[in-house]
């Protein structure tokens, strides 16, 4: 599906911009079925496991035209992009749509695509109270019902045997992103940030076997580089869409280094495994839960995990010297978490800075100008601290 | 009755009473059978908001971080969550002056524990995990997850199919766990009896309040639905007693005596306009004003007519668990898209609406969500035409009232001359 | 060892050139207004500074752009963002300075300084004009009059009249439709006045109140700008005489610290530095309208202070 003569991490990179065209591909040759997953704890192996592509939608680049009339313009630019794609009958590649998630942004988009076009939409809702005493069953319960509901879709049975396989090819797919992010944060520069959330994204949308082979190319392709003086930056927040790749080089021109980060198309996405030594579907259940303990979401509520501690445990030990918190304008979670995020960093003495992020464009001058001041910043306190 | 209410939770403190903060559904019926003093924070910064009070907590929500689009409910509640707890730590806020400090910091006592239970907007569950975390993971805090009523099944559809017998079950399930750690968080086991006592007196004030909107079906309205929201706090969070059926009655037989005088709701009604939106607390008055200035009679809405105990057949008496989890559910924001259509096309046909007017509001993504899709059903399949006005439900900053007027300019015009055409 | 050193701040509306002697003390500055970021402006701010200060390009050791238009200043030998050069050029004119508004053309910041004058935390608004210069604008052109006139037409405004938006797209309707009311213009003036103090509320909130507070920037210029901000936060302002020109001041005085060739300063140059900079920049905190016309050019030699060590790469 993937063209054998290009250099695998360009390759990679063009499945990430332009993922319609996989998809297309990818059912072409294989006939097979594709689902559109809505971020951003859908358990892809189900689907996998039935056989089907399972996809993370993506944020597409187009200006919002057709959806202006469907979502008001104080929707998060994920979701008024959702909207925009149903009408305009770019989400006509997927066979149906899956989502496990109640944020209410999503739910409206979700409904848009729902009202708009004429592929079963199925909504999961896996609970966010992640500590109450009948979480484990709810969820479980829901686990369940996709499985059912991707039977249905599909109109075969899903095995155990089919489903395990399934965790096993994701697993690797996620410990092997997850060496290349364990390798920056020890000093490694092979990648820039825009390249690693490529392999990420292209890992929300490819088939993970054929992912997995291409980024083991990818790194063979490679040339190694280690870090260099820059002022080294982590990288916070921004779900379910991916932040622009010219906004994560721009960060990167201005002086600084990315070593770490906290994206859902970054560490957050590949942070967990599925336990393969229990039953699937309960092994599952227990990644759901798990996921939020690796790395916090402000999605989910639960008293025993901080997102402001991880944060600082993050920063400590990679090393960062500043935080730019990425915040898609309007995510509420994001806006509701992000003074305590604010208050820990400041406490601790780590220099942040928030920039919100919009579907159309980027104020590539006022964020320059933001993240330099960023970086004078740091580099002054450096020097006295000299 | 209102003011009371409040200056009973003022007061709370002094007179050695436990005060329980809670968002989303109605459960205050359970506290006060657990003999709690109960604060809706919604209820709360609404009531800032109607008063014009509400920028000091919102600047100070902004001091401590808060984004200006971020639901101005939580928004302003945080604020005051902040406020009371520098209070207590005797603490001083750069921006919000010492005087608004105290005060607002005295008029909310802080709470003993939390209460969420919220229903179609995933920010409401949230909120209150951040007020827990402002209080420094102090005060405890119970969550009634409620799931969204998506009605994706074939037999799924308003108060039918597995969805919601499902769902219904399970939150009731929740409903006792949630007696189970208030009766903990008293130390006094839980008064079913003052329970079963509220609940008939809620419904039987439910029952009266919908038999009376039912009168307004008539036209000219006898009243409008300005004068339903003013009732809102009462069926939403007032103590159940003898003294609310009571009103609801008193207000029943306004309405009666209003139909059988010939007494209109607005003088010279010659439009009936159905309203969607979440309320606009800070222009309350101006909204009203401004519609009856242009003869519009704003007859029903999705917020007064498709909530706040409205399927009192639900609730039994005897055993009232699970109509209540039902009517937590029957939130106006916890349905999709396809539920909300059927709702309201059902009261745009029933009180004869000429048109709908969808307040947009900025940080009230719950309630705006299925509005352009209603609009376009109610258009496509009872030819109904709609107007939309950017506001919002508790930061007045977010108005452009001049858009408002000139939009609903237009509309009125495309009606008269539909009727100008119809009549030629 | 070069005797003196520039800084240049290219804003949205406004072109600023500063020149200081090696011993930190103002030589010359130019503004020059152009409505957008041209270069032309900025070459005539540079040529005019220059000529005031009777010197040659050559004779400038070293030249810090700032400003939206940093990039484009010719010859800059290094550029910082605004933020950092408003806190340097205030904190050395205002010693002990520990919160920044600066309101500028097309956007407002609030900037914390800390003891020692760097910055410690900054927030900006983004892509909305609401409480910036460009809403004085669109106030003046809504109720025809100068934009010098607004600061007189508010001093005399006394009834508080709702502006429901604060979008400057929008505002101009709503004042329309204010004066349609019968609203008078001077009411609507004080009115937008105190809406921006209000807006400018918020900014501040974002990095928390601290005092002394200084304000910079052309709206620091309108005096019932100034007065109803100082009310909003319920303190006193302190703005300099030439608030326009505190970033490219701010950006010569780095010019100056990260010169090579920069020589020790002892700690009674200092000192003595601190002093003069006291008095020629001496602020002031409540400006009458006759402050509102600053001249344009002046050339001025008086000594500057740098309040904190020089510190040299």
């Amino acid at each position: 599906m993937t063209q054998p003569s290009a250099g695998a991490l360009s390759t990679l990179i063009e499945i990430a911009e332009n993922p319609t065209g996989y998809v297309t591909r990818w059912k072409t040759a294989t006939g097979g079925k594709a689902i559109g997953a809505f971020p951003m704890n859908f358990p892809a192996e189900i689907a996998h496991a039935a056989g089907v592509l399972s996809v993370v939608v993506q944020e597409s680049r187009e200006p919002i035209t057709s959806g202006r009339n469907l979502l008001t313009e104080f929707y998060c630019g994920y979701t008024r992009n959702l909207a925009d794609q149903a009408a305009r009958g770019r989400l006509d590649v997927y066979d149906g749509f899956f989502l496990a998630d109640h944020c209410i942004q999503l739910l409206g988009a979700v409904d848009v695509v729902r009202e708009e076009g004429n592929r079963p939409v199925y909504f999961g809702q896996l609970m966010a109270s992640m500590g109450d005493p009948w979480t484990r069953t709810a969820v479980d319960g829901k686990m369940l019902s996709f499985r059912e509901e991707l039977a249905e879709f599909t109109g075969r049975t899903i095995g155990d045997a089919d489903l395990a396989r399934s965790i096993r090819l994701f697993n690797e797919n996620r410990r092997l992103l997850r060496s290349v992010f364990d390798a920056r944060r020890a000093g490694d520069a092979t990648f820039t940030s825009a390249e690693l959330q490529a392999l990420v994204k292209s890992s929300m949308v490819m088939d993970k076997e054929e992912h997995t082979a291409l980024v083991r190319r990818a790194l063979a392709e490679a040339r190694a580089a280690r870090r260099d003086g820059r002022i080294r930056l982590h990288l916070s927040g921004h779900f379910c869409h991916a932040p622009r790749p010219e906004l994560l080089r721009a960060i990167e021109d201005c002086g600084a280094i990315v070593v770490d980060d906290d994206l859902f198309h970054g560490t957050r996405y590949i942070s967990t495994d599925v336990r393969e030594d229990v039953e699937p579907l309960a092994a599952l259940s227990q990644w759901y839960l798990d996921r939020n303990v690796s790395v916090p979401c402000p999605t989910r509520v639960q008293h025993d995990v901080d997102w402001d501690a991880y944060l600082l445990d993050s920063v400590r030990a990679s090393g960062a010297d500043g935080v730019i918190v990425l915040m898609a304008k309007f995510c509420e979670p994001h806006m509701l978490y992000y003074p305590e995020l604010r208050k820990a960093l400041n406490a601790a003495g780590v220099p942040n800075l928030l920039i919100e992020t919009e579907h159309e464009g980027l104020p590539l001058e006022s964020v320059r100008t933001r993240v330099e001041a960023l970086l004078e910043r740091i580099r002054h306190s450096q020097l006295a601290n000299a | 009755m209102v003011a009371d209410y409040w200056e009973n939770v003022f007061t709370a403190r002094e007179r050695g009473q436990q005060v329980v903060w809670y968002n989303g559904s109605a459960v205050n019926p359970i506290f006060q059978a657990a003999g709690l003093e109960w604060c809706h924070g919604e209820a709360f910064s609404a009531r800032l908001a109607a008063q014009q009070l509400e920028k000091p907590a919102q600047l100070a929500a902004e001091e401590y971080g808060y984004i200006g689009e971020l639901c101005s409910y939580a928004r302003t509640h945080l604020g005051c969550a902040v406020l009371t707890q520098q209070a207590r730590s005797e603490d001083q806020t750069g921006v919000v002056g010492l005087i608004d400090q105290q005060e607002l910091a005295s008029r909310l006592p802080a709470p003993d524990f939390f209460v969420n239970a919220y229903a179609g907007c995933s920010t409401g569950q949230q909120w209150d995990e951040i007020s827990y975390r402002v209080f420094g993971k102090e005060v405890p805090i119970f969550n009634v997850s409620l799931p969204f009523l998506w009605g994706n099944k074939p037999d799924s559809g308003y108060l039918r199919g597995r969805e919601w017998d499902e769902a219904s079950q399970y939150v009731a399930r929740q409903l006792h766990d949630l007696i189970a750690f208030v009766e903990s968080m008293t130390g006094r086991p839980f008064d079913w009896d003052a329970l079963r006592e509220a609940m008939t007196y809620i419904k039987r004030a439910s029952e009266l309040r919908r038999e009376a909107m039912e009168l307004c079906k008539a036209a000219p309205t006898p009243a409008t639905y300005w004068d339903w929201i003013a009732s809102i706090a009462h069926i939403n969070f007032l103590p159940a007693t003898q003294e609310l059926v009571d009103y609801f009655q008193a207000v029943k037989d306004e309405i009666v005596k209003r139909l059988e005088s010939g007494i209109p709701g607005v003088q010279n009604e010659r439009y009936r306009f159905y309203f969607d939106g979440i309320m606009n607390w800070n222009k309350l008055g101006w909204l009203a004003k401004k519609f009856a200035a242009h003869d519009v009679a704003m007859v029903c809405g999705r917020y007064t007519h498709n909530a706040f105990w409205q399927e009192p057949h639900l609730i039994d008496t005897d055993d009232p668990i699970l109509g209540m989890a039902q009517h937590y559910l029957l939130c106006p924001t916890n349905h999709g898209t396809k539920t909300l259509k059927y709702l309201t096309n059902r009261d745009c046909e029933e009180y004869g609406v000429d048109g709908i007017v969808f307040h947009a509001s900025r940080t009230c993504r719950a309630f705006t969500n299925p509005q352009h899709l209603l609009a376009k059903a109610a258009q496509r399949e009872l030819g109904i035409p709609s107007m939309f006005f950017e506001g919002d439900v508790a930061d007045a900053s977010f108005y452009k009232d001049e858009i408002l007027e000139s939009r609903l300019v237009a509309m009125l015009e495309t009606i008269d001359l539909r009727r100008s055409r119809a009549t030629a | 060892m070069s005797e003196h050193f520039m800084g240049v701040d290219l804003g949205s509306t406004t072109a600023k050139a500063v020149i200081i002697g090696a011993d930190a003390g103002m030589v010359a500055w130019r503004t020059v207004q152009m409505g957008a970021v041209s270069r032309e402006g900025m070459r005539q701010a540079v040529d005019g500074a220059l000529e005031s200060a009777e010197l040659r390009r050559a004779d400038i050791g070293r030249v810090i752009g700032t400003g939206y238009g940093r990039r484009l200043v010719p010859g800059v030998d290094r550029t910082f963002t605004e933020i950092t050069c408003h806190a340097r050029g205030v904190a050395a004119a205002c010693p002990g300075v520990r919160l920044v508004i600066d309101i500028g053309g097309q956007d407002s910041k609030a900037i914390a300084v800390d003891r020692d004058g760097f910055v410690e935390d900054f927030a900006m608004n983004d892509r909305c004009a609401s409480g910036t210069g460009r809403f004085f604008e669109v106030l003046a052109r809504a109720l025809e009059c100068e934009v010098d006139e607004l600061a007189g037409l508010a001093r005399s405004g006394s009834e508080d009249l709702e502006v429901s938006s604060m979008c400057a797209t929008f505002a101009e309707t709503e004042i329309v439709s204010l004066l349609a009311q019968g609203a008078e213009p001077p009411d609507i003036a004080a009115s937008v006045h105190r809406a921006v103090a209000a807006r400018t509320l918020g900014l501040v909130a974002q990095v928390g109140k601290r005092r002394p507070i200084v304000m910079t920037g052309g709206v620091a210029k309108n005096a019932a700008a100034v007065h109803a901000l100082a009310e909003a936060l319920e303190s006193e302002l302190i703005v300099p005489p030439h608030p326009q020109i505190t970033g490219a001041y701010g950006a010569a005085l780095l010019a100056l610290e990260t010169y090579e060739g920069a020589p020790p300063r002892r700690a009674a140059d200092l000192e003595r530095a601190e002093e003069s900079a006291a008095a020629a920049f001496a602020p002031q905190s409540s400006p009458s309208c006759a402050d509102c016309e600053v001249s344009d050019s002046t050339a001025r030699s008086v000594v500057l202070g740098l309040p904190i060590p020089v510190r040299r790469p």
